[in-house]
């Protein structure tokens, strides 16, 4: 059911009484609405009797003609007059052929040369989307391989806390750090008392037989406290315990047991 | 007669045709609206088709119509002989586009006319002329022997068509008159008839519905 102002539309419609703005917004709703259409059809009748409702007037006879002359054209284009015969007349389309043929296959040719780089274009894309994706997988193991080397590093360290067994220097504390696979390790010592002169602190590693292994002489700072990055005199297959004594300057092959400072469990 | 029972008349004017009780009321052979439809709708496909003699054909069943259409709008026959020409053409060109939906074929080469006709008006922006002195105001033919309607259905439905018309309340007449014959819009004819939009709305809607009511089941 239309409203009044859609049927007063399609009366002006009709007409022709809308402006061009309103006829063209009017054009898209007849489009696309059936009922409408019926109903503008149904109206046109009307019109068309209202126009036809004017006096007669025959259109002069020689209107007719003229405009049967005017459309003669279309149909007869075709029909050209008949020449006399010309050998060579093959000749421009022969030549005509020859070129619609060649312009035929350059354009095959361009369309599958174009068709090559656009399947070339598109096969690099893809390799470059695979490389992107390789890469970053490949980052991501690398740093997977790192965390794992770190945490697998970690398993092969050793920490070992050294307490003191000297009964001048009760607080003397020491945390030792050994990397087995690297064979090296840290220790970081406290509260060390200062030594008489041509005596120096030495560290020792005891191997898995139980054999001390001489890692060298360090010396105690101001404040009692000491850092040393130790290398043991010779590979050890798996360290036990850690000790520290108080040795002749520079060190000696053996440690001297009743100068033990410290030693780890 | 009154005008009802004449249309009812003519609506079973084909019962009687080949009935052997003789001819009634009327002496003019009626035209059989549904097959001349079905030939103009047959025609302009021939048209697009490239047809001629087609197209000669479709001129001489409405080359009257459309030419009184351009006389009536332009009031000079030189002018509508040139319309005429540019519509047929017009015809010859876009015949593919005409949809039978949107109406019959008469009243679409009407409006074809129309437009050109108005648009040649306003290019030469003569459209006072045209509202004064051309009569469109009162386009309608004084007798039904002389409209053009006579031309294409015969006397008795012209006859219908312009009682039809004819019996419109005149400010309803007037404004569609005003409408299609003057190519005025909504707005200018309510700037002419000093009358609101909505009142000119409203009669244009209302004159049309009663005249195609009136003329269903004629036309």
């Amino acid at each position: 059911m239309m409203d009044e102002r859609l049927e007063e539309q399609a009366a002006l419609h009709v007409l022709g009484a809308l402006t061009e703005a309103e006829a063209r917004e009017f054009k898209q709703k007849l489009h696309a609405d059936r009922e409408l259409k019926e109903y503008v059809a149904r109206l046109s009748t009307a019109t068309g009797a209202v126009a036809g409702a004017v006096p007669a007037v025959e259109p002069p006879p020689r209107l007719r003609a003229k405009i049967l002359e005017q459309i003669a054209p279309r149909q007869t284009a075709g029909l050209l007059p008949e020449r006399r015969s010309n050998p060579l007349a093959w000749l421009p389309w022969a030549l005509a052929a020859a070129f619609a043929t060649l312009c035929i296959l350059l354009s095959i040719q361009d369309s599958r040369l174009r068709g090559t780089v656009g399947e070339q274009a598109q096969q690099i894309s893809r390799l470059n989307a695979l490389a992107q994706t390789l890469s970053a997988a490949t980052n991501s193991l690398q740093q997977t391989v790192l965390t794992l080397q770190e945490t697998n590093r970690l398993a092969n360290l050793r920490i070992a806390m050294l307490n003191s067994l000297a009964a001048d220097a009760p607080k003397a504390i020491a945390v030792s750090l050994w990397d087995n696979e690297k064979q090296d390790g840290v220790l970081v010592a406290q509260n060390l008392q200062v030594l008489p002169a041509g005596k120096d602190y030495e560290l020792w590693v005891m191997d898995e037989n139980k054999n001390p292994v001489a890692a060298g002489v360090f010396h105690r700072d101001e404040n009692g406290a000491a850092r040393v990055d130790f290398k043991p005199a010779r590979p050890i297959k798996t360290a036990g315990q850690f000790c520290v004594t108080t040795e002749a300057k520079g060190g000696v092959s053996s440690p001297t047991l009743k100068n033990l400072v410290l030693a780890s469990n | 007669m009154s005008l009802s029972a004449q249309i009812e008349l003519v609506r079973v004017w084909s019962l009687f045709e080949a009935s052997p009780l003789g001819n009634p009321v009327f002496s003019t052979k009626p035209v059989n609206e549904s097959e001349a439809m079905d030939r103009d709708i047959a025609l302009l496909r021939q048209i697009a088709a490239g047809d001629r003699s087609a197209f000669a054909e479709f001129y001489d069943r409405h080359s009257t119509l459309m030419f009184s259409v351009a006389c009536k709008i332009l009031n000079d026959p030189g002018e509508a002989e040139d319309v005429l020409q540019e519509t047929f053409m017009q015809i010859w060109e876009k015949a593919g586009r005409f949809d039978p939906k949107l109406g019959k074929a008469a009243s679409w080469m009407a409006i074809l006319v129309r437009n050109r006709a108005i648009d040649r008006i306003r290019a030469a922006q003569r459209r006072s002329r045209l509202a004064e002195e051309s009569g469109a105001v009162n386009a309608i033919a004084g007798e039904v022997s002389d409209s053009a309607n006579e031309n294409f259905y015969g006397h008795d439905r012209a006859k219908f068509i312009h009682a039809a018309i004819v019996e419109l309340p005149v400010e309803q007449r007037q404004v569609i008159e005003l409408a299609y014959f003057s190519g005025l819009t909504q707005d200018e004819i309510s700037k002419k008839l000093n009358a609101p939009l909505g009142t000119i709305k409203a009669r244009i809607r209302r004159g049309l519905l009663k005249l195609r009511d009136q003329l269903e089941g004629v036309l």
